[in-house]
Formats: structure tokens, sequence, C-alpha cells
């Protein structure tokens, strides 16, 4: 009898310890989405295209931060304010000092590639919404992103790449243009064919005015990309009255107030000279001066900037109105239309204010009514009113500035795609 | 939904098993006590060599559970109730040789046995006593691997009420680095170097047969959580343990654990035994003790006069001078000229570290009570510690309840039951990698304000702009966290059959944390001009951490004699382990005046919420063939499965083999035993698994919500996944021998060994044109080489004056043999600017950056400009080829040519130490004992992050001498950005102990034991380091950045003075 028990007692331990051995189940994270969920409805292709947006703009990694920094640090917009912000301080030197390891350029190219790859996981996947009004909008809001992934690394390396692959090959930033171009023109395709629905504009994050920018955005790239007449057309066809912009709140900053403006330590602009020549800086009664600076005079060493960075809530154009009226001077001039180019200058010198109340509140143009006179004072212009907008390098190099008003032309390929990419090119020497 | 019915189910079907079973154990207890044999007396008395009384050393009847331990006098007396026959009497206690006499029960129903034991040296009393396991244990002749044990005396007066800083310098081929000295700051234990690039290489921590919790959940440092890369702030859970309620502890490296442990023993196994009642009448064992904690080394900061430029410049060292019109020297770097201020000012400077540091005083305090008779033995505890840090406002309190039962259930069954509640608090300060923390905000605030300075409503006063005063850190933050913890266990331990014992083991550790961060809005803001990751309006945070980790184990033991020279111990076994953590956090800004709580904050609110769980589960078997008690085989195979991998990877084998020889036991050995009086060799191969290098959900890619803008939000994680990645496996092979010289007067235990772990799991970088930043995955192999030693002297052995040397002797080479990827360095994500990477060739966590220009002599290149200064060197370097090689690229005149050329980066620094080392004297004459322990870390480097700060700030030593005229003015500017700059000397040699005890004669009558020590720790360092202390860590837990310097509390010196006594 006593045997027996113990033989049960021994023979169920081994039970006990067999049935607790499995270790099949699948723990899902419940806080968070899996590629799966997100890509086969359309909430989350939807939750997904509010983030882009939230990578583009939120944050000292986001591309705004750091193409707003890493370009006016380039241009002489910015100077630095602690030496210990040493990737910041390395921009600002410039040359050799702008190490592939620099924090900065790394962010700009990481985070816009990273937006470039989930601009695709949209765009892949736009067969998942049925409604075409729906669908026409998520094509527009991940073209948007993909585009300007592309066009701003197009303003600052020598390469892009334009695929979502494991070592991708670059194509050169005039093939890339290209491909920003063809983006946004499918999408502006799309939506006029099927105007954008309510249920998107609902669940979208407020703020970007799709069609105005989808042509905004095809004037800005095709000028840079020199095709002027497709700039042109783009740019008359965008309404200048409306805003489109980014939003913030409390939570999510606008990141120039949140790391730089919001205290004395990082950066804030250089002088009142905006990062031009002394030949070419801002006059006296120039208007614009006031609106990006918050004082002509230096508050403890410094010029205080201010602009669209004023407050965390902020709100940061996606483009500005002037900017079409400055391509559409450009444009002109550069296709020597000079009589076009003149008037849409004076269209910004006398501009007392617009939809975001710059206004340089100026006489008209008095000087030479020569191409290169007009384009200098369209240069000018654009740095004066585009001040801390991210364009000053690419405007710089475009209009064949000397190199002694920038401390770079092109930034060098960041550490971590070299180390990992066998197709990246030799960095350029300067 | 399927799958969770099933699951539901199934934990149906356990419970209701689990009832049947308990009903069925206890049923047939009642039953079997009813067919009792006959009673046997058993008595004696167990002494050791020196004829003292061995308290506590425990007699067992083999091959049944009657058994008891000896009381104060040394006597020991049960009833066993047992058939006639032929037994063994078996008595051991841990550190001590086992000692077996063969009794015979028959007709006399009294026995006296008397034995005397020897203590064990270290590593040398092959029958000394070792656990491998929760329930298995074996004597070192059998073990085919080291494994060290430290008892519960080497943890006596080490002058620390911490568990794990009591055991630095005592186990041989462990790491142990105070990662931070705030007083429940953390630690890192590292045996045989770094396991994994990922995961932690903290090893596993089994205490009474659970497996408890060690990690470092961070709740209290909510404010930065964001701020700090992938350092791992917070305290380590074994902060909850009370040293003094520890019997002994094993250390098990990988391999030697492989088959009980698998798939969580490649770090190591630490198995901790704590104490348990004694039959017999109630003993109470009271400890008290107070102790002082004083900061050892202040650093050198200028207090110098003097500023350049104006008082208003900031970083007067390296700032370009602004505004215009002051004295100027135009110094190059990097070829650009930068116009430095070059004429002095007056100011007034201060040295703030008198404002943040402070003695603190703390006590530690335990009482327990043991004692039972045959059938029933218990031990309880009741403790209290409380230890005031060195920076203000910071401390620890521990409160403990311990209590063990054994219950002798019928002649072949017993039950154990242990409870451990501990209640802890501790006060902290914002993580040294922020720059609100007491020592950052000194390290970066130029030292020209009066920080004490108030304004007429008592608030503090601004500093230099954007930097925090000093005083707000101690007096405006709170960081606190409450934990509550219960580990319980309830083992049976079953010997149905003579040969054959089963024991069940079920384990809960069970914690919650509490976290509560507070900010006040700084008074001085609107002045100051703070960022935003200062909270400059003020932060509240919350978080709750509810973890239970659960553990079953089952092992079956067959041990026989098949023949007089053949003895074989078969062991078969399972196992489970499952944990769950449940994480709500929740903080928001802009504080409404007054309040602290995240209640009265207006802005950026946000909430969380995590779940972590996985399950692992696995067999083994390991048999173990002993020839002539001299010559031993074991072989071992284990299975293991984890939820953490996919079903197709999970299931896991892992074998093991060993082999010990005891060659003195050998006949043709006599001629050598006058010298060599004990030898035994050993060697063994095993393989392990990590688990640690993969979190819950990385084989998934991550798309997390994210509140944003009122719309639903997802922003996708920049770390793609595999989801077939691999649990990391280490194949260990180790030889070694253990040595008794002069009739083991002289012991000596070698060993070396060779660690390869395969299938090591990164979080690898990727091209970001790939979509994302890096990916997990299993991408390479690592090696580490080491060997150890460990030697014991008893130069003077008499009767009233002993004096023992032990030395410790720990090598250890890691290396990263290979990526899969082709790839040759990876980078680790810092804030302290610290370059740490991960290169094939070298080993793990080393800093590779930038450095100076030197000359083919090995001196520094110099600039041609005015005094001619130190800089930074360019060249030609592919470091995706190969990260080490390059050439440096000279301009006509000699000078470094940047042009074209990249600025070049090498190996600077290692902080993987060349060896460790450390040498214990314990001197004891009558009742007086004397202990030192000197403790060496020594050959490597640490990246001193802390004093480049100081130095741009303009208040280090540097700063001082180029005031003075000591270093040419551009000095520090020109050194700044240069890596190499920072990399510093971290060896050291500590006093770690120091104590003198004094065991008083019995003046009163009972009172038996009453000892008091002085103790010191940590008094003195040997080192030739420019900061605080070279034994710091400001990754904290993280196992990937080590010694880097940034904004760490240092580790205080301690005064100690103690009591203990038994009733």
């Amino acid at each position: 009898m006593k045997n027996i028990i113990k033989y049960i007692a021994v023979g169920l331990l081994p039970i006990i310890g067999m049935n607790s051995c499995k270790t099949d189940t699948e723990y899902l994270n419940p806080s968070s989405a899996s590629e799966k969920q997100v890509t086969s409805d359309l909430n989350g292709l939807i939750a997904l295209a509010n983030g882009l947006q939230y990578r583009y703009s939120i944050s000292r990694l986001s591309p705004v931060y750091a193409m707003i920094t890493a370009n006016g640090l380039t241009t002489k917009e910015l100077k630095v304010l602690n030496a210990g912000n040493t990737d910041e301080q390395n921009l600002q030197d410039g040359n050799a000092s702008v190490l592939a390891s620099n924090s900065v350029v790394s962010n700009l190219w990481s985070q816009l590639n990273v937006i470039k790859g989930n601009s695709d996981l949209i765009l892949n996947n736009l067969d998942k919404v049925g409604e075409l009004g729906t669908r026409s909008g998520l094509q527009a809001y991940a073209s948007i992103y993909k585009a300007l992934s592309i066009g701003i690394t197009a303003q600052f390396w020598e390469n892009v790449s334009i695929e979502t692959a494991p070592q991708s090959r670059l194509v050169s930033r005039a093939d890339g243009l290209k491909e920003t171009i063809r983006l946004l023109e499918a999408a502006s395709a799309s939506v006029t064919a099927n105007p954008i629905s309510v249920n998107f504009n609902s669940r979208i994050v407020a703020g970007i005015d799709i069609p105005n920018t989808l042509n905004a955005l095809i004037a800005r790239y095709a000028l840079m990309a020199g095709d002027y007449d497709k700039a042109l057309a783009a740019a008359n066809k965008v309404d200048l009255t409306k805003k489109s912009q980014l939003n913030f709140d409390d939570l999510t900053r606008n990141p120039i107030w949140d790391v730089a403006f919001g205290n004395v330590n990082v950066f804030q602009p250089l002088d009142l000279n905006m990062g031009l020549p002394t030949a070419l800086k801002p006059t006296d009664a120039d208007k614009r001066i006031d609106f990006y600076f918050s004082s002509r005079a230096l508050v403890g060493n410094t010029y205080k900037g201010k602009g669209f960075f004023k407050s965390n809530s902020d709100q940061i154009p996606m483009y500005l109105p002037s900017e079409m009226t400055l391509i559409k001077a450009e444009a002109s001039a550069r296709k020597n239309d000079l009589a076009s180019a003149e008037k849409e200058l004076n269209n910004i010198l006398t501009k007392t204010t617009d939809a975001w109340g710059i206004g340089a509140g100026l006489t008209t143009y008095t000087g030479a009514k020569t191409q290169a006179d007009l384009l200098t004072e369209i240069y000018r212009n654009r740095r004066i009113e585009l001040f801390m907008s991210g364009m000053s390098l690419e405007d710089s190099r475009r209009f064949g500035r000397p190199t002694t008003e920038r401390t770079r032309t092109f930034y060098p390929y960041p550490q971590t795609e070299r180390d990992n990419n066998p197709n990246i090119p030799a960095d350029p020497a300067n | 939904m399927q799958k969770k019915l099933i699951i539901l189910k199934y934990q149906n079907i356990m419970k209701k098993k689990f009832t049947t079973f308990l009903l069925g154990i206890i049923s047939l207890l009642l039953m079997s006590f009813a067919s009792l044999a006959q009673s046997y007396n058993i008595k004696g008395k167990i002494t050791d060599s020196d004829g003292q009384p061995m308290i506590g050393a425990t007699v067992i009847l083999k091959g049944t559970t009657f058994g008891t331990a000896a009381i104060a006098n040394g006597t020991y007396g049960f009833t066993a109730k047992t058939k006639a026959g032929s037994y063994d009497l078996e008595f051991r206690s841990v550190g001590y040789s086992t000692v077996t006499k063969k009794i015979v029960l028959g007709s006399s129903n009294d026995l006296n046995v008397n034995v005397t034991t020897t203590e064990s040296k270290d590593g040398i009393n092959l029958d000394e006593i070792v656990v491998t396991g929760s329930t298995l244990k074996t004597n070192r002749r059998e073990l085919g691997n080291a494994i060290s044990s430290v008892s519960s005396k080497q943890l006596e007066a080490t002058g620390t009420g911490n568990l794990t800083s009591a055991l630095q310098g005592k186990i041989p081929g462990a790491q142990i680095t105070q990662n931070s000295g705030d007083p429940a700051g953390g630690f890192t234990v590292r045996m045989r170097g770094v396991k994994s690039l990922r995961g932690s290489s903290d090893p596993l921590y089994i205490i009474d047969g659970v497996v408890v919790s060690n990690a470092s959940d961070n709740v209290s440092q909510l404010a930065n959580a964001n701020q700090i890369g992938e350092a791992s702030p917070g305290q380590n859970r074994l902060a909850d343990i009370n040293s003094s309620d520890i019997e002994s502890l094993n250390v098990l490296n990988g391999a030697a654990a492989s088959a009980i442990y698998g798939s969580r023993a490649s770090n190591g196994v630490i198995i901790i035994t704590t104490k348990k009642g004694k039959s017999g009448a109630p003993k109470v064992t009271f400890s008290t003790s107070f102790n002082v904690n004083e900061l050892r080394k202040k650093v050198a900061i200028n207090t110098y006069g003097k500023q350049f430029g104006s008082n208003v410049l900031r970083l007067h060292t390296i700032q370009a001078a602004v505004p215009t019109g002051l004295e100027t020297i135009g110094i190059e770097r990097n070829g650009v000229i930068s116009r430095l201020a070059s004429g002095l000012v007056d100011v007034t400077r201060y040295d703030y570290q008198d404002q943040i540091f402070r003695t603190g005083y703390g006590t530690d305090n335990s009482i327990s009570i043991s004692g039972g008779n045959d059938a029933t033995q218990y031990y309880g505890s009741v403790s209290y510690l409380r230890n005031e840090g060195i920076i203000k406002g910071t401390d620890f309190t521990r409160y403990a309840l311990k209590m063990r039962i054994d219950q002798r259930l019928t002649n072949w069954a017993k039950v154990s039951a242990g409870l451990n509640y501990i209640n802890s608090y501790s006060n902290e300060k914002a993580n040294g990698n922020v720059f609100y923390s007491p020592i950052n905000s000194i390290n970066i605030t130029n030292n020209i304000w009066d920080i004490t300075q108030r304004d007429a409503n008592g608030k503090l006063l601004s500093v230099e702009p954007t930097r925090v005063n000093p005083l707000s850190t101690i007096e405006d933050m709170d960081f606190n966290q409450s934990v509550n913890r219960t580990i319980g266990d309830v083992q049976f331990n079953l010997t149905p059959f003579k040969d054959l014992s089963v024991d069940l083991i079920m384990g809960v550790d069970n914690y919650s944390q509490l976290g509560r961060n507070t900010i006040l809005p700084y008074p001085y803001q609107a002045i100051s001009g703070l960022p935003a990751g200062n909270y400059p309006s003020g932060y509240a945070g919350n978080a709750t951490n509810n973890v239970t980790l659960f553990n079953t184990d089952l092992n079956i033991t067959y041990v026989k004699e098949l023949t007089k020279d053949l003895k074989i111990t078969a062991i078969a076994g399972m196992n489970y382990q499952t944990s769950r953590k449940d994480f709500t956090s929740s903080s928001g800004e802009k504080l409404v005046p007054g309040l602290t709580t995240v209640s009265a904050a207006s802005q950026s609110i946000i909430a969380g919420y995590g779940l972590d769980r996985f399950d692992v589960a696995g067999q083994f078997a390991q048999v173990t063939l002993g020839l002539k008690n001299r010559f031993f085989l074991t072989g071992a195979i284990r299975r293991d499965g984890s939820t953490l991998f996919s079903p197709s990877q999970t299931n896991q084998l892992y074998p093991k083999i060993s082999a010990s020889y005891v060659i003195s036991d050998e006949n043709f050995w006599q001629s050598l035993s006058s010298v060599i009086s004990t030898a035994k060799l050993r060697a063994s191969y095993g393989e392990s698994g990590g688990l640690t290098a993969l979190g819950t959900y990385d084989r998934f890619w991550q798309f997390p919500a994210t509140p944003y803008l009122g719309q639903n939000t997802f922003v996708p994680s920049t770390r793609y996944a595999n989801p077939d990645v691999r649990p990391e496996r280490t194949k260990e092979i180790e030889f070694g021998g253990d040595f008794g010289f002069l009739n083991d007067r002289i012991t000596l235990s070698l060993s070396y060994y060779n660690q390869q772990i395969t299938d090591l799991v990164v979080n690898k970088n990727v091209a970001p044109t790939s979509g994302a930043l890096s990916i997990i995955n299993n991408v390479g192999t690592m090696e580490n080489k080491g060997f150890e030693f460990a030697l014991g002297i008893t130069p003077i052995r008499t009767k009233n004056l002993t004096w023992d040397l032990n030395l410790i002797y720990s090598a250890n080479r890691n290396k990263i043999v290979s990526f899969n990827t082709g790839e040759q360095l990876q980078a680790v994500t810092t804030v302290s600017g610290a370059p740490v990477f991960n290169i094939v060739g070298q080993p793990a966590g080393v800093f590779y950056g930038t450095f100076f220009a030197r000359n083919p002599d090995g001196s520094f290149l110099n600039t041609t400009n005015g005094a001619g200064y130190v800089q930074q060197d360019f060249g030609k370097q592919n470091s995706a080829v190969d990260p080490l090689a390059y050439t440096v690229a000279r301009d006509a005149s000699g000078q470094p040519l940047r042009t074209g050329n990249v600025a070049l980066r090498k190996v600077i620094g290692n902080p993987n130490p060349d060896y460790t080392a450390s040498v214990v004297s314990n001197l004891t004459y009558k009742n007086l004992g004397f202990r030192m322990l000197f403790d060496a870390v020594q050959g490597l480097q640490v990246f001193n992050a802390d004093k480049r700060t100081r130095q741009g700030v303009g208040i280090g030593d540097f700063a001082e001498k180029e005031l003075r005229g000591e270093l040419p003015r551009g000095y520090i500017f020109s050194t700044y950005l240069t890596e190499e700059w920072r990399i510093d000397d971290g060896s050291f040699v500590k006093l770690r102990e120091i104590s003198l005890s004094y065991k008083l004669p019995e003046i009163i009558k009972g009172m038996t034991g009453l000892k008091i020590s002085a103790t010191g720790r940590n008094l003195i360092s040997w080192d030739n380091y420019n900061g605080y202390d070279p034994e710091t860590n400001a990754g904290g837990n993280s196992d990937r950045l080590r010694g880097v310097d940034f904004g760490n509390v240092p580790i205080p010196k301690t005064y100690q003075l103690s009591l203990t006594a038994n009733f």
C-alpha cells in the first residue's frame, strides 16, 4: 500500500513538470502594432501617414530641426552659442570639421531616408483602400513626404537614394529631383481625378493644404532641377492666400523653439546680416528683420531669433507663398523674361504683409535691369524672405555665390551609411 | 482568441492538477504516519579540527529525511523512525568537508556518534559541499568545473549592507563594479567577461531555489528616461536582499551551470542559500551597526579668481570672444583660426562640491530567531537598514521579514516553505547623464556665482544662463521609489526509495515598484532660459512596475554504488519559469505652484502602459560515474524553449561533459604527498544559452502608437526585426586543477577557459537608405579566454595566532571574432560623447575615436601657430573595410593635410581590464581578528567626459593652469575636440575592506559570540585618475557602456562599527 502511494506521488510530480513545459505561446505587444496590422487597412495607413509628419517635424532628431540647423550654420545664418554642442560647432566651423559622424548631418540623412521607407509602406499598400478620395489623400500625403525626403537630401548631398532597399544604389541629385517631381505630379493627378475625401481630411493631422503643397513642391524642385517652365507653371497654380503648415503643441513641440530658441545655449542668428555678405545685407528699412528677430539689439552678446519659432506651438510653414513669387521671379529671370522677373521681385519688395505676416515694406527695385543684377537681387531676397527655412545652401550654390559665403558646399555621407552600404561614392572635397 | 481560450483552459487544468497533487500528498502523509517503523535516538557532538563546536552543522540519516543540526555547544540529537539496517550518517556544513559515518541501527535504540570536520580552504577541500543547482549539491571531488563559494563569514564586517558590494574581491573570475555611489547604487557583476553585445551580462540569481530578479527597471528616473541613450539608470533589485540572512553563496560559470539552467546560464549563475532553522532551544542572533559615509576625494576645482575675456563670457577657455573689443589671440584648430579672449578679469570662484556633498550616516540591524525539534525547524528574522548617501537628500531604507519552516512529513517526505517580505524606499537625485544631476550641474556651470544666494522669498537665484543652480538639484528635485517585494517558495524533498530522491520547488518573486518624480519649476527660469530638457516649468511623473517571476523545478536524483568502486549519480529534471511585467507611467509638465504630483501638471501630460511576458521551459538529464571515488565523468543534455523566440527557433539543445581526477588519491602518489598533499585535475566542455539579448517583442518590427495632435498616429520603429532570431549560445571549454601543498598549508586552484559565443544578437546598424537605422539579428561571434587562480597560504598557524592569506587573480581576454554580415564595426549610442564601438578583432565596447597627430618618434606634432598646439590627425581611412588601418596625410610643411582627408580614428581606450586581483589577509590572535582586502583592477581606460567638461566650462585644473599661464592660452581649445584627450588610465588598487574585530568572552551568562568590529570600506584608492574614482559607470547597469565617467556619484568611503551577539 505504502509503496503504491509513493509511486503515485513520484509519478505525479513529473506530470506537473511536463505540463508546465510548453513554450509555444506567442505573446504580442498590446501597446504596439505589427507591420501587417498597420498596412492591411485604412486605419493603419492613415495613422502611419500621421507618423510621417511626426517623424519629419518633431524633436531634435527631425529633419525640420536638422535641416534648419545644419543649413543655417553652413550658410552663416546661425551661430553656435556653446562650443560644447560639438556637432553644431563643427558645422559652423565647416570644411574638414564636418565629419561623417556629425550627428546633425547624420540625423538629417537618416530620418529623411526612414521617412522615405515609411512613405513606401503607404504607397505600396494603396490598393487596400477602397474609397478613392481617401486613397488619393493617402497617395498625396505619402508622396509629399517621400518627395521631401528625396528633395531635401538632394539639397545637401550630391547623390541620393530613391529606393528602399538593403544596399540602396544612389542616383545623382538631378535624377533624385526628377523622381521627386514625378511622385508629386502623379499625386497631383490623383487628387485632381478624385478630390480628397472628408473621411481622410478629418483623420489626418490638420495643417497641410495638400493641393497647394503639391504644386508648391513641384515648383521648388523643378526650379532646383532647372526646369523653369515647369517651375513657373506650378508656382502659378499655388493659391498665395492659403497657408500650409506643420502644427505643434505643448507635447509635440516646435523643434527649433524646443531645442534652441527656447533657451540661449544652442544657437541663435549670427547677426542682422542674415548670412549675406555686407554688400547684400538687408537695409535698415527692411521690415523682415523685425519678423525674424525679436530685437535689432544685442541681448547678452546675442541677436535673438524669432520667425516661426516663438513657442512650443508655433506653426512652421511647409512653404511660404512668397517663395512661389520668388520662384516666378527667378524662373522668369533665368528664361530672360526680365520684365516678369522684375514685376515678381517688386511684389516681394513692396509687400507689407502676406498670409504669414511677412512684408519687407520697401520700395520697388531700382538697380540695373540686367539678368545678373536681377538674379542677385532675387538671391538676396530669397535669403531674407526665406531666412532659417533650410533653403539657403541650395540657393548659395544655384546662384553661384563664392564659396567663402558658406562653410560647406555638400555634406559628407554619414558614417552609418558608409559603414553599411558599399554603394556610397566618395565624399565631396568640401 | 482561440489561442487565449486554450491557454486559459490549460491554466485551469494546471490548477486542477496541482490541487489533486496536494491532496494526494497530504493524504499519503497521513497514511504514512500510521505505518511507523522503530525509533532510534541518535546524538553526539560535532567539532572542528580545533575542537570548537560546529554550530549549525547538519546531520542526516541518508536514505531518510531524518536529521537535525548542531546547536550552540556543537551537540546534536534526533529521533529516527525507520527500519533496522545499515545506514550512512552524513555530517555536512557548507565550507567544511562532509564526513560520512557508517552506522548500524539494530537492537540498541540509542547511538552516540561524535565527529570532527575540517574547514575547507579556498578551492582545496575535495569533500567540501558545493551547490550546483537549486536542490543539487555535490562535493568538489566530483566537479569538472571551478565553482567558487563564499560563506556567511566572508560577508560579515564588510562595511556595507549591500550584498553585491560585499562580494567585491571575493570571487575568482568575477569583476564586480559599483557603478555609482548612490546609497542604492547599481552594481555590475561580470563573470569571465562580456557575454553579449546587446543583452545584460548579469548572472542569474537563485535564492533558495527561486529565480529572483536583479533587474533595474526605471521608475524613479522618468524625467531623463529618453535623455540618456543606452545607459540603464536605477538600482538593481538585489539591493532588497539582506546579506545577514545568507548562509552561503555558490558561483557557477556558464558551462558548469549549463545542464541545470540551460538557456539562462551563459552569464553564470549565483546560487544563494539562506539560513535555516536548527532543532534545539530557540537561538537569537542580534547584530547592529552604525556607519559613516564620506566623500573619499574631491576633484580639483579651479578657484583661482581670474577669467578670460569678461565675466559674462561663458566657456571662457574655449569660446570665441564676444563682444568684440576684447583682447584676443588667434588659435588655429583644424586649419581654422578662432579668436579667443586673452585678457584676464577678476572673478570670485566657489567650490560647489561643498554644497552638494555631505557626511551620510547609516545603520543596519537585524535580529533572528531559530530553533525547532526533530520534525519542525524554523528560522525568522527582522531587519532594518538605513543608509544615507554622500549627496544631500539621498538615502536608502529597507525593512525585511524572513521566515522559513522545515517540516518533516514522514520518514521519506519533507516540506520546506520560505517567505521573505521586503519593503525598501530610496530617495535619489537625477541620474548623472543629465545636466540637472548634482554632479553634472557642478561640472557644467562656471563657478563664479554664489549659489547660496536667495531672493527675498528664499528662492534660489540663477547662475550661468541655461544652467541649473546646483542647489536646485538638491532642494527642488525629488526622485524616489518604494518597493514592496515578496519572495516565497515551497519545496518538497521526497526520498521514496533508498537511492532515489525527488525534489520539487515552486518559487515566486513578486514585487511592485512605485516611482515618484518631481522637478519643481525653477524660480529663475526667466533669467536663465533653461532648455526644455531641464523641464523649466516643472515636471512630475509616476510609474508603477508590477513584476511576477514564477518558477517550478523538479529534480529526480538516483545515487547508487553499483560496485565498491563504481558509483552512479543520475539526475533528471525539468523546470519552468515565467515572467510578467506590467509597467504604467504618467507624467506632465508645468506644475501648479506649490504642488508636486502629476495631478498638478498642466501641459504635456502623457501616459503609457507596457506589458512584457515570457516563459522558459526545459528538461535535462545528467549522469555522473564515479570510479574508485577518484575519477569522475559527467555527461548531461538539456532541451530548452522560450516564448522569446519563434516556434521554429525555440527548441535548443545544450550538451555538457566534464571529468575530474583526484590523482593524489592514487597509490603511486604517496611518495609525493608530503609535498603535494592534494591534487585534482579537471576538464569540462559545456554549452549554454543566453536569453537576455532579446527583449520580449524584439523579433517583431514594432509600430508604437504615439499621441500627436489628437489624431491616431503610428511612428514605426527605426529598428527592423528578424522574426527567426535565435538565442545566443556559449560553448565553453575549461581545464584546471586544485592542489594542496605541505599538508594543505598552501592551496592553489587554477583554471583556464575558452568561451566561444556564437549567434550574438546585436541591434546592428543598417544603412539608413534601407528605411530603418538598425536590425535585431544574430550577427556575430565573440570569445572570452582567460585564466584564474586562487592561492591560499597559511604562513602562521598556532594555537593562538593564525594568519591566512588568499590571493585571487583573474585575467580575461574578450574579443569580437566576427560579424557574419561582413561589417567591421558597430557604434553604441551614448550621451556622454563617448565613442563606444564594437569592432571585429577588438574587445567589446572599446573607445574608437580621434587622436592627436604625432611625429614618428611619438611626440606630439604641434601646430606652427603661436606656442604650438597639439592637433587632431587626418589622413586616409576606410572604416567600413578596416577600422584599424589608416595612413596619415601630411602637407609639404609636414603638417596634417585635411583637404580630401578624414579625421582619423583608432582604438584609443579599452574599458575591459587586463586583469583583476585581490588579496585578503586574515590575522587572528586569540579573540582578536584583523582583516584587510585589497582589490585591484588594472590595465583599462576610462572615458573621462567630466574632465573635459570642467576644462571647457573653465572650472577644471587645466583651466586654472591656463589662467595662471602654466599652460599656453588655447591649450584646452586645441585639445577639446580630440577624443583621445578624454581617455584616462582607469587602473586602481583599493583598500576595499579593513576590519578589526574582537570576540568578547561570555560576560553575560547565555550570551555567546559577542563580537565587536570596526570596519573601513573603500578608504584608499591608489590610482592615477583625474576625477573622483575610476571605478565608475555612467552607463549604469548597461553592459554595452562601460568605463564612462559622466556625472556619476562617487563611491563613498565608509567607516562602520558593528556588534553581533547570540543568546
